[in-house]
């Protein structure tokens, strides 16, 4: 996940155009400021470790009981 | 924001033809942003800083009509996504629920379970504000690839089965006014192209906001049913028991009604909506009220439905394999043929609003992860992938549902239910988001919030254990007082 925004620059833009989005928007909603800036990756603690896991296990199961009673459902 | 990620950069691509212009960084009003020499604006920045000058200019103003403009410049994201969800299955869920089961007990069960949305989509607000990024592209940054795709194979499988039902939905409604099939489909992907043409967020906003007005038009429609409005006041207020017990088909259908309010795609529409909008912590406040009005526009317009059909459960109709204009044709000896006619628009406004509002979630959830533009502000030429994403997504739904013979109202219980099953992995990753004082700062949730929360999860969870059991071993059901 390394690539970046691929965003095309305006084409001529004017003096308005530009102080308009420097003052009006915040430093990091401008595109240019997303590309090159992303939220470090956060490691997770073994907690959350075994509730991200716990979840997918549910998740999973909980998909094989929809589609067992789509099966008896056609039966 | 926290600190940038220099490693695994590259430069962005610049067309050396185009005339672009470079602000030096020292033009930047702080030094939150990114540590480069230079900026490059892009056609995007230009439409949402007009969009934020107008907010701005309004909220310097005082008064009650500055103040009740800024409402309307800020409304949008909360009132899309919850009517929005009042889409095709939700509404056919609602019809079911209304006409197999009356009010008695579904009536304040689909209030409680718009407050659960009202919870869950409080949260995506201040993570949309606070951060300015797509649920998507966080989850992606602070989690890793490895659960980001997880996260977002859900979704889009979520998704693409909803968009289904949504066509399912709008074929159905217009199917009651004669219309064929392939030329109500095809219709509805033609107005969901030329909602896009305008490529502008807030005009865009603006059309989806007045199409999904008209989810109200189930008002007038239960109105002519003439309801018994003590007893519906006595229902709300009393919460009377599960009719028939807890069987294996009240289960489906509280699991199906729980879907229609609380699903995915809400989370990772709202959050990106908000950062294409352009709202800022700032806003927040007004994000809360956009989410709670649009919560109640929903709440009326899902009981009006109950309402509506409610009829045929007072005539002890049968109304177990019903699909959607067979609701609006039962109805039509009770309301008349205008009133059969409304339900039958309503059903497909739900199945038309929702088919853009979900197809535009997949969009960003796939921009924000591939690192394309995503943005509705975005020309054509220059969003590619994300306008292509969303329309090749909505067309092959619509393909899938000229296949004749699809069981409605048993697809769209399912689909509802699988979205409520993929419900908790989904909010472990909000809740998990918005208490991260790394990326929210002081905007991280307050205990109470993570109390609501937490509900939230422990009921979606025990609800989806007892669909599990019903399916398994209907015979368990007796364990909690079901036959």
């Amino acid at each position: 996940m390394e690539k970046q925004f691929d965003s095309e620059p305006a084409e001529n833009v004017t003096r308005e155009e530009l102080t308009s989005v420097m003052t009006a928007l915040e430093p990091d909603q401008i595109i240019f400021a997303k590309e090159h800036h992303h939220c470090p990756r956060r490691e997770l603690t073994r907690t959350e470790m075994i509730l991200f896991w716990a979840l997918r296990i549910y998740l999973v199961f909980m998909v094989g009981v929809v589609v067992y009673q789509i099966w008896t459902g056609a039966r | 924001m926290s600190e940038a990620k220099s490693d695994g950069m590259k430069e962005p691509k610049t067309a050396p033809e185009q005339p672009v212009v470079v602000v030096p960084r020292s033009d930047l009003r702080d030094d939150r942003g990114p540590a480069v020499s230079g900026v490059v604006i892009t056609h995007e920045d230009i439409d949402r800083a007009h969009d934020r000058e107008q907010v701005s200019a309004t909220r310097a103003r005082h008064g009650l009509r500055p103040r009740l403009r800024l409402f309307w410049l800020l409304i949008g994201p909360g009132i899309l996504v919850m009517l929005g969800e009042n889409d095709g299955p939700s509404m056919l869920s609602y019809a079911a629920t209304g006409a197999r089961f009356g009010i008695g007990f579904f009536l304040p069960f689909v209030v409680l379970t718009f407050l659960m949305a009202c919870v869950v989509q409080e949260m995506t607000v201040r993570l949309g504000a606070a951060t300015h990024r797509g649920h998507a592209e966080l989850i992606f940054d602070r989690f890793g690839p490895f659960w980001g795709w997880f996260s977002m194979i859900d979704l889009m499988v979520g998704n693409f089965l909803t968009l289904v039902t949504e066509f399912i939905a709008i074929r159905a409604g217009l199917g009651f006014f004669g219309v064929p099939p392939w030329v109500a489909v095809l219709g509805a992907l033609l107005v969901l192209s030329v909602a896009l043409m305008t490529h502008r967020y807030w005009t865009w906003e603006r059309i989806i906001l007045g199409a999904a007005m008209f989810n109200l038009v189930f008002v007038p429609v239960a109105l002519l049913t003439h309801p018994h409005w003590e007893a519906v006041g006595r229902a709300l207020l009393t919460w009377k028991p599960l009719p028939g017990g807890i069987t294996q088909e009240t289960v489906l259908v509280l699991l199906a009604d729980i879907g229609a309010t609380v699903t995915p795609w809400m989370l990772f529409f709202q959050q990106s909506a908000i950062a294409d909008k352009g709202l800022t912590t700032r806003d927040i406040r007004f994000g809360r009220v956009d989410t709670v009005l649009g919560a109640a526009l929903a709440t009326v317009a899902a009981l009006a439905t109950m309402l509506a059909t409610a009829a045929l459960f007072t005539h002890h109709m049968s109304t177990a394999n019903f699909e959607a204009a067979e609701f609006a044709q039962a109805l039509q000896p009770f309301i008349g043929h205008w009133g059969a006619a409304l339900f039958a628009l309503g059903i497909f406004e739900a199945g038309m609003v929702a088919a853009i509002t979900i197809s535009t979630s997949s969009a960003y959830a796939f921009g924000e992860v591939a690192r394309r533009p995503h943005s509705l502000n975005l020309p054509f030429r220059q969003g590619r992938s994300f306008y292509l994403v969303l329309l090749l997504e909505a067309a092959a739904a619509a393909g899938l549902v000229l296949i004749p013979g699809i069981p409605l109202v048993y697809v769209v219980l399912l689909v509802n239910v699988i979205a409520v099953l993929a419900m908790p992995p989904a909010l472990l990753f909000l809740y998990m988001l918005v208490n991260d004082r790394e990326i929210m700062g002081d905007l991280i949730s307050p205990l109470w919030a993570n109390v609501l929360a937490l509900g939230v999860v422990i009921v979606l969870i025990g609800a989806g254990l007892l669909f599990g059991i019903s399916v398994i071993a209907p015979n368990a059901l007796a364990l909690v007082g079901g036959r």
